[in-house]
């Protein structure tokens, strides 16, 4: 083989592992985002109470991660993830909060008058009987109020941790705060939480 | 009694569990179609003057450094080239006599009383 010949194959098998790496490396992020999507979407559901704009921000989500950290260790994934999307969601409240300054001044269309509700816009039920599955819309629309009518940190504080299952550690990063502050926040919206939902869904008083 | 924190957190996760199970069909579509265009992203060539940006910073602060630690700013007075020059350069003053400068050069080092004729 002559130093021609042999340049193109070290240049090849180069080519051909940068190449393996990378269809490795979108496979990995492809079965990460699979799998965080849907609590993802609910999440910002709970945080802007509205799917469409819920949609809109876990595609920006991932389409940041995609776009600025798909090289990085994909343990490092869920934190930076959800520390996107929770920028999204604060992001998107600031601009609701401009959006009515603005829209202050305009008379109100009676669409606007239209409430969110979380149980008229769930699916239908599989494989429960009625009765169980309204007294868990119930349940689960009380806890979405309570929830989204916490704190921004609280809520942020108890849904990556609570629901996201993300630990003490990775909560932190999620949020750009120390890990004390994360529990101090965890904490005070669980009991937040416990004295609304008293008379409902998953917190109640005693059984 | 009461119910623990940890009892109420994993009814919440419970709850909420089941909400992400029951989405629809129309918005897991929605989501996959997002996914895939986040995938895309990493195909997505880098734009091109994104390229320019590591030599663009090098310049700036090479300028930087250069206008920060000039000890002294220029004054009027030690401009190279005497002010008049400059009015005559940028002035509208027709071309042709600038073509002649070595003729005018001339004439000014010869001496006022100096017979030219």
């Amino acid at each position: 083989m002559n130093a021609g010949t042999a340049g193109f194959a070290v240049s090849w098998a180069s080519d051909r592992s940068t190449g393996t790496r990378a269809l490795q490396k979108e496979q990995q992020l492809n079965r990460f985002l699979a799998e965080v999507e849907r609590r993802a979407l609910r999440i910002a559901e709970i945080g802007v109470r509205d799917r469409d704009e819920a949609l809109d921000l876990v595609q920006d989500a991932m389409i940041k991660l995609a776009r600025k950290y798909a090289d990085r260790s994909s343990d490092e994934w869920p934190p930076l993830f959800y520390r996107i999307l929770q920028n999204g969601v604060r992001d998107w409240h600031r601009r609701q909060a401009v959006r009515n300054r603005v829209m202050a001044w305009f008379p109100r269309s009676s669409r606007d008058d239209e409430t969110y509700d979380a149980v008229a816009a769930a699916p239908d039920p599989a494989g429960r009987s009625p009765d169980e599955q309204l007294a868990n819309d119930e349940a689960m629309s009380s806890l979405e109020l309570a929830v989204s009518a916490l704190p921004a940190r609280q809520r942020e504080a108890f849904m990556l941790r609570t629901f996201e299952g993300l630990d003490v550690a990775d909560t932190a990063a999620a949020m750009g705060c120390s890990q004390g502050s994360v529990k101090t926040h965890y904490s005070r919206a669980i009991h937040s939480l416990r004295a609304t939902l008293e008379e409902h869904g998953p917190a109640g008083s005693g059984d | 009694m009461k119910k623990s924190d940890e009892t109420f957190a994993k009814e919440a996760r419970a709850l909420f569990d089941e909400s992400v199970d029951r989405l629809d069909a129309a918005t897991l579509s929605a989501l996959n179609r997002g996914r895939h265009r986040a995938l895309e992203e990493l195909h997505a060539p880098r734009p091109q003057w994104l390229r320019w940006v590591p030599a663009t910073g090098v310049a700036v602060a090479v300028l930087v450094g250069v206008l920060t630690l000039q000890p002294e700013p220029i004054g009027v007075d030690e401009l190279p080239v005497p002010i008049a020059d400059i009015e005559i350069l940028l002035g509208d003053e027709s071309i042709e006599m600038l073509e002649d400068l070595e003729f005018y050069a001339l004439i000014d080092q010869l001496e006022p009383d100096d017979d030219v004729g």
